[in-house]
C-alpha cells in the first residue's frame, strides 16, 4: 500500500495528491503537523525525510522525500497509458525544463505564499518578482502553443508532468500576492488542466465550470 | 482630456480571451471587469463584484447562461446581470432590482470594446470592417498608456523596417489608438494598435495586423511582432521606473460603493420598474379567438425573462393588463405575448384585438418572474388550459433547450382553439393535445396523467380558475406534495371582502399606518412613500408577496399555496387584509 | 497600508500577536498590530517579550491558551475568559495562525456566515442539495457582544470525529470586534458542544492574522488531525476573503446586499457602528 505523508496546505504535497488522483491510486494518507507543530523537523520524521520535507511517499521499501521525485516515480511505475511521463526522447528535455520551472515557481511564488500565510522567512518583493518573470514567460509560451493548436506546455494531446509540476504554485500564486490578471493564457491553461479526469482540488483551488 | 477617458470606448479583451465557460478578468481605468461569453455567443462586461458581499465575479463559474458566484452560489443572468437565484432562500425569487452593474460592450474586429460612461456609439473603423486582421499577442505593460502610445510611434524602426508614413491616429477610435505602416521586402505592411488604459500606470497593447498573412508565415510573423512589443514593454517599464511622469498617469475612474446603480441605457428604467417602450412589430392570429403580439424595444435591450414570466402591458386606452411571455431562451430580441378575446372583457382584450395595430407604440413593464420552473427536477408536467398555454410554452422551450424531460398537455375546446399549434408541434412528442373534454373528463384525464409520481417530479398548471382548482385537488389526491404543484391564475375571480379596518406596522421603518375599509394595503402604503411592487393588483400574480412577521393575514388571493396560507408567514397586500387588529410586515 | 489611527476601544484591548509555539529562543518574530511593527521573542525565562520595532518600547503582554496577547494601549479589561479551556475532558490546542489579505472584520463576518458552507466547504460543512438557511435567532449578549443561536445546517462531515452527515446545531458568540466563538454539536456526544475561538489580529486595515483555539470534546482525536481539519476549512475561506472588493468592511447597510440569512452579519455591522469601530471598516 502506498503511504503519503501529507500536509493539507502544502502545494508540493498537492502535486503528489494530484498525481495519485490522476492515476486513480489507492493510498494511505498520514497527516504531518507541519504548521505550527513543526512535526516534520522532529527526529522520528527525519529518519524518513532527512531534510524534513513533506510530502514523503513510501512505496514498499522505497521512501522518496522530494516532490518531483515522487511525481516521476508514480508516473514511471503506475501510469500504464504512459501519458504523464511519455517515453519519447523528443519530449524528455522539454518536460524536464518545465518541471524545473515548476520547482522555481514553488521557490518563488510558493515561498511568497508561505511567507504571507504561515510566516516563513522570505524577501517578499524578490520572491514575487521572480514569480512574475517565470509566469510572464509561461504565459507567452502558452499563447503560442494555443496558436499552434496545442493545449499543453509540451506538445501532445494530453497533459504531462510538465503541466502538473507548475500547476499548484500557479493556482495558489494570488495567496503570495502574485496576481494572474496579466496572464490570460495561463488562466485558460489552468482551466483546461482542472477539467482533466481524476483532477482533485485542495483548499484554495476551485473546480472549473463544467463544459455542459 | 483626462475626464474624457470615461466616455471613450476601449478594447478590454480579445475574442480569444473568452473560450467556452471561462470568465476573463479585465480592467479599465482602475475599474475591474468580469468578462464572459454566454453559450448563445453574447458577451457580458460586468463590474467584477458580486452584489452580495463584493467577492470578485472573475473567480465565479460561467455556467453558459448564468454566472455563479463562488461565495454563496448566487446566480446572475446573461444579459442584464439580474440575480436569478439565491440558494440560501431557494423558494423565493430574488427581487428584479438585484442586478449587477453592466457596462455596454460590443464585439468587433476580434476585440471586446467597452466604456465606463459612453457618450457616443462604439467606433466603426472602416479599414477593419472589410479586413480580416490578424490579432497579435496582447502585451500588458506596467507604464502609463500615453507613454506607450508615444513609444509606438517608432514601431516601424523597432521592426528594423522603414516607416511608410508617420504613425497616425485611427479615427474614430481616438485616444490611445495608432496606425503604423512600414515597408519590408518591398511590401507595405500596417498594423493598428489599441492601447487599453487599465490603470494609472498600466495598460495593454492590443495590436491588429492589417493585410493578409500567409498561413505558413503566421506563427513566425506573430513571434516577430511579439518580440518587438516585448522590447517596447521592457523599455517603457524601465523608463517609467526611472522617472515616473506624474502628468502621464491616467486618472482612474471611481465608482460609488452602492451597487444598485446601473449604467445600461434602459437598465435604470428596468431596475426601477419603469415601463419600457416597445413597437408592435407583428400581430397575428394563433387560434380562433387569440392574437399574438411581437413587441420589439425602441432602443436598448429587453430584460431577459425567466420561463413563465409575465409583463404588464400598457394599452392605448390607458388600461394595464398582465400577459405571459412565450419566449424561449434564445428569443431575446422581442417579447411575444398572446391575448384571448374575453367575452366579459373589461376593455383590455377588446383593445388588443380591435384597436392595436402593427407599428403602434406601447409600453411594457420589466418581466415579473413569479411563476417559475423548479431548479433541477427529473420530470416536469405542464398542464395548460386554453390561453393558459402561454407561460407553459415558454417553460417547455426552456426545458427542451436544456435537454430536460417534460410533457405538456394542452386542454382546448377544439384544434382551432389551441394557440401556438405550430410552436407546440415543433416540440415533438412531449406535447399532447386533449380537445373537447368536459370538466369531469378533464379532471379524470389529469388524474391519469398525475397517477405516477416520483419525488423529483413537478406539476405546473395554468388556465381557467376551475381547471386549476381541479388540477390542484386531483394532484393532492394522487399524493403530490404542495411544494411540487405550481400554478398561475390569470385573474382572481373570487369576490373580495374589503370591509375590515386594521393597522399595519412596518418592521424595517418606524411607520404604522391605518388601513380603512375599502382601501388596499398597497395603496395606503404608497401614499406614505412605501412602494411595494405590484402587477395584477388582484392577488393572482404574486408580485407583491411580502413577509408577515406578526398578526394573522386575511388571505384573499389565489396565488399562495395551502401551506403558505396556513403558515401566515407571507401575504399579498394588494388584495389581502388582516384578521387581527394589527399586522407587522417585513418592509 | 498607511496608518489610520485605530479606535480607542480597540487600542485599549488585548489582541493576539503570535502562537506561543511559533517562538524560538534567540530568534525574533516580526509582525504588525494596527500597522505598527512589532518584534517578539522569548525571554531567558521563557516569557514572550513584545516590543515596538520603531522605539524598542515593551508592550504589555499576556500568555494564555498557548497564544500571546499584547496591547498598544491600556487594557481596561482582562483577556477573554474561555471556560471550555478549563474542562479536563477536552483536547485544547491552537489551530495554527494563518495570514489573510483582507480586513479582520471581514474574517469575523465570514466565520459567522452559514450561506457559504455548501459552496466554499462543499461536501464537508454543507452540500448543494441542502442550501437553505432556516431562520435563526440573534440577540445582544448581556455583557456586550452578540449571541447567534438556533442555527441548524446539514453537514456531510461536521467535524474531525464525524462519520456520516448530521444536522449540526450551531451557535456563535461575538465577544469583541475581532473575537468570535463557535459552539457546535459534537457528532458523537450530542449533548456536548465543541468550541472554536477565532482571535483575529488586525495587522493593518486590509490584512489580518487568524489565530484559532480549538476545544474539542476529547474522543480519540489528535492535535494533528484537529489542526488539519481547521486549516483545511480556513484555507478554503482564504482565497474568497482575499477576493473581496473592497477589502475593508462597509458599515453602511446600503453598500452591499444582505438577505434574511445574513441576520448575524447585519447585527455585527450595526454593533460595530454603535461601538464607533472604523479600523478595517468603511464607516456608514
Amino acid at each position: 500500500m502506498l503511504i503519503l505523508h501529507d500536509y493539507e496546505l502544502s502545494s508540493e504535497a498537492y502535486a503528489a495528491r494530484l498525481m495519485l488522483g490522476f492515476l486513480g491510486l489507492a493510498h494511505e494518507s498520514r497527516p504531518v503537523d507541519v504548521y505550527p507543530g513543526a512535526a516534520n523537523e522532529a527526529p522520528a520524521f527525519r529518519r524518513l525525510s532527512p531534510l524534513g520535507r513533506v510530502p514523503v511517499l513510501e512505496d514498499g521499501g522505497l521512501a522518496l522525500w522530494d516532490w518531483q521525485a515522487i511525481l516521476i516515480h508514480l508516473a514511471a511505475t503506475y501510469d500504464e497509458s504512459r501519458r504523464w511521463l511519455p517515453q519519447d526522447p523528443a519530449r524528455a528535455g522539454a518536460i524536464a525544463q518545465w518541471m524545473a520551472v515548476g520547482r522555481e515557481l514553488e521557490d518563488s511564488s510558493g515561498l511568497a505564499r508561505r511567507h504571507l500565510a504561515m510566516f516563513v522567512d522570505a524577501d517578499l518583493p524578490l520572491a514575487q518578482e521572480r514569480a512574475h518573470r517565470l509566469m510572464r514567460q509561461m504565459d507567452e509560451h502558452l499563447w503560442f502553443q494555443e496558436q499552434a493548436g496545442q493545449d499543453w506546455l509540451v506538445d501532445g494531446p494530453h497533459p504531462t508532468l510538465a503541466d502538473l509540476a507548475p500547476f499548484p504554485a500557479v493556482m495558489l500564486s494570488e495567496e503570495g500576492g502574485v496576481d494572474r490578471r496579466d496572464y490570460p493564457a495561463i488562466r485558460r491553461w489552468s482551466e483546461r488542466f482542472r477539467r482533466t479526469p481524476g483532477f482533485v482540488t485542495m483548499s484554495g483551488v476551485f473546480p472549473a465550470a463544467p463544459l455542459g | 482630456m483626462q475626464q474624457d477617458l470615461r466616455a471613450l470606448w476601449f478594447p478590454v479583451a480579445s475574442s480569444g480571451d473568452l473560450p467556452l465557460r471561462h470568465v476573463y478578468q479585465g480592467q479599465l481605468l482602475g475599474l475591474e471587469f468580469a468578462v464572459w461569453r454566454a453559450d448563445d455567443g453574447a458577451v457580458n462586461v460586468w463590474e467584477n463584484r458580486c452584489l452580495h458581499r463584493g467577492v470578485r465575479l472573475s473567480i465565479g463559474l460561467n455556467l453558459g447562461s448564468e454566472l455563479k458566484c463562488q461565495y454563496h452560489g448566487w446566480r446572475y443572468a446573461n444579459g442584464d446581470a439580474s440575480c436569478l437565484y439565491i440558494p440560501a432562500h431557494p423558494a423565493n425569487a430574488p427581487a428584479r432590482t438585484i442586478r449587477n452593474r453592466v457596462y455596454r460592450s460590443v464585439e468587433r474586429y476580434g476585440l471586446i470594446w467597452s466604456a465606463i460612461e459612453p457618450l457616443a456609439e462604439p467606433p466603426v473603423i472602416p479599414e477593419l470592417e472589410t479586413a480580416e486582421p490578424l490579432a497579435l499577442r496582447p502585451m500588458p505593460v506596467a507604464a502609463p498608456a500615453s507613454r506607450v502610445v508615444e513609444a509606438l510611434r517608432s514601431y516601424a524602426a523597432r521592426l528594423g523596417a522603414e516607416a511608410v508614413e508617420p504613425a497616425a491616429e485611427v479615427p474614430p477610435a481616438g485616444a490611445f489608438a495608432l496606425r503604423a505602416s512600414w515597408r519590408r521586402d518591398g511590401e507595405v505592411e500596417a498594423a493598428a494598435f489599441f492601447v487599453q488604459p487599465t490603470a494609472a500606470r498600466a495598460c495593454v497593447i492590443r495590436g491588429l495586423l492589417l493585410g493578409d498573412v500567409a498561413e505558413a508565415e503566421r506563427v513566425a510573423t506573430l513571434k516577430a511582432h511579439n518580440a518587438a512589443l516585448t522590447a517596447l514593454r521592457e523599455e517603457a517599464e524601465a523608463a517609467d521606473a526611472r522617472e515616473p511622469d506624474a502628468a502621464a498617469a491616467v486618472e482612474e475612474a471611481k465608482i460609488p460603493l452602492s451597487p444598485r446603480v446601473t449604467t445600461v441605457a434602459g437598465g435604470e428604467r428596468a431596475a426601477s420598474g419603469e415601463a419600457i417602450r416597445v413597437r408592435v412589430a407583428r400581430k397575428w392570429r394563433v387560434a380562433a379567438d387569440v392574437v399574438a403580439l411581437r413587441l420589439e424595444p425602441i432602443s436598448g435591450a429587453l430584460p431577459p425573462p425567466a420561463p413563465g414570466a409575465h409583463v404588464d402591458l400598457h394599452l392605448p386606452n390607458g388600461l394595464v393588463r398582465q400577459y405571459s411571455l412565450t419566449n424561449g431562451p434564445a428569443e431575446r430580441d422581442a417579447y411575444v405575448v398572446a391575448v384571448k378575446r374575453e367575452p366579459q372583457s373589461r376593455g383590455g382584450s377588446a383593445a388588443v384585438h380591435d384597436a392595436v395595430r402593427e407599428g403602434d407604440l406601447l409600453a411594457v413593464s420589466p418581466p415579473h418572474d413569479n411563476f417559475r420552473l423548479a431548479r433541477g427536477g427529473g420530470r416536469h408536467v405542464l398542464l395548460a388550459g386554453g390561453i393558459g398555454v402561454t407561460p407553459l410554452l415558454a417553460m417547455a422551450k426552456a426545458l427542451a433547450a436544456t435537454g430536460r424531460s417534460f410533457e405538456l398537455h394542452l386542454f382546448a375546446r377544439s384544434e382551432e382553439h389551441a394557440p401556438f399549434a405550430d410552436d407546440l408541434g415543433g416540440l415533438g412528442a412531449s406535447v399532447q393535445m386533449h380537445t373537447g373534454l368536459d370538466p369531469t373528463a378533464t379532471g379524470d384525464c389529469i388524474s391519469a396523467i398525475l397517477a405516477d409520481r416520483a419525488d423529483d417530479a413537478y406539476v405546473y398548471v395554468c388556465g381557467p380558475a376551475p381547471m386549476i382548482e381541479a388540477a390542484v385537488a386531483r394532484a393532492e389526491q394522487a399524493g403530490w406534495p404542495d411544494s411540487a404543484v405550481h400554478f398561475e391564475h390569470f385573474g382572481n375571480a373570487k369576490a373580495v371582502d374589503d370591509s375590515t379596518a386594521f393597522e399595519v406596522a412596518l418592521a424595517r421603518s418606524a411607520i404604522t399606518v391605518a388601513i380603512p375599509a375599502g382601501r388596499t394595503i398597497t395603496d395606503v402604503l404608497r401614499e406614505h412613500g412605501v412602494s411595494v411592487p405590484t402587477s395584477c393588483e388582484q392577488g393572482a400574480c404574486g408580485t407583491c408577496i411580502t413577509t408577515v412577521l406578526e398578526g394573522k393575514p386575511d388571505h384573499q388571493d389565489v396565488f399562495l399555496s395551502k401551506a403558505e396560507r396556513a403558515s401566515d408567514a407571507c401575504m399579498t397586500p394588494c388584495i389581502s387584509r388582516s384578521l387581527t387588529p394589527r399586522l407587522v410586515l417585513d418592509l | 497600508m498607511t496608518g489610520r489611527a485605530p479606535d480607542r476601544a480597540l487600542v485599549d484591548d488585548w489582541h493576539v500577536v503570535v502562537d506561543r509555539s511559533w517562538l524560538t529562543f534567540g530568534q525574533l518574530y516580526r509582525t504588525k498590530l494596527f500597522g505598527a511593527a512589532l518584534q517578539i521573542s522569548p525571554d531567558v525565562d521563557g516569557r514572550a517579550r513584545v516590543s515596538l520595532s520603531a522605539t524598542g518600547a515593551v508592550l504589555p503582554s499576556v500568555e494564555r491558551y498557548g497564544l500571546v496577547f499584547a496591547s498598544v494601549g491600556r487594557p481596561a479589561r482582562d483577556v477573554l475568559d474561555i471556560p471550555e479551556a478549563r474542562e479536563s475532558d477536552r483536547l485544547i490546542v491552537t489551530g495554527g495562525s494563518i495570514g489573510v489579505g483582507v480586513s479582520g472584520l471581514r474574517a469575523v463576518e465570514n466565520f459567522l456566515d452559514l450561506g457559504h458552507l455548501p459552496f466554499v466547504h462543499a461536501d464537508i460543512l454543507g452540500d448543494e442539495a441542502h442550501t437553505e438557511v432556516e431562520d435563526y435567532d440573534v440577540a445582544r449578549a448581556e455583557d456586550g457582544g452578540i449571541l447567534v443561536t438556533n442555527c441548524r445546517f446539514f453537514q456531510p462531515v461536521a467535524s474531525p470525529s464525524a462519520s456520516g452527515g448530521i444536522m449540526a446545531d450551531y451557535a456563535y458568540r461575538v465577544f469583541r470586534p475581532f473575537t468570535v466563538g463557535l459552539y457546535k454539536t459534537n457528532p458523537k456526544q450530542p449533548d456536548r458542544r465543541d468550541f472554536i475561538a477565532l482571535f483575529v489580529q488586525p495587522v493593518d486595515e486590509e490584512r489580518c492574522v487568524a489565530h484559532s483555539l480549538l476545544a474539542y470534546v476529547e474522543d480519540g482525536l489528535t492535535a494533528a488531525g484537529v489542526r488539519a481539519f481547521m486549516q483545511l476549512i480556513f484555507a478554503q475561506d482564504k482565497p474568497i476573503l482575499e477576493n473581496h472588493v473592497p477589502k475593508r468592511l462597509p458599515l453602511d447597510p446600503r453598500a452591499e446586499t444582505p438577505i434574511r440569512a445574513d441576520k448575524s452579519s447585519i447585527a455585527y455591522r450595526r454593533w460595530l457602528s454603535e461601538l464607533g469601530v472604523t479600523y478595517g471598516a468603511i464607516p456608514a
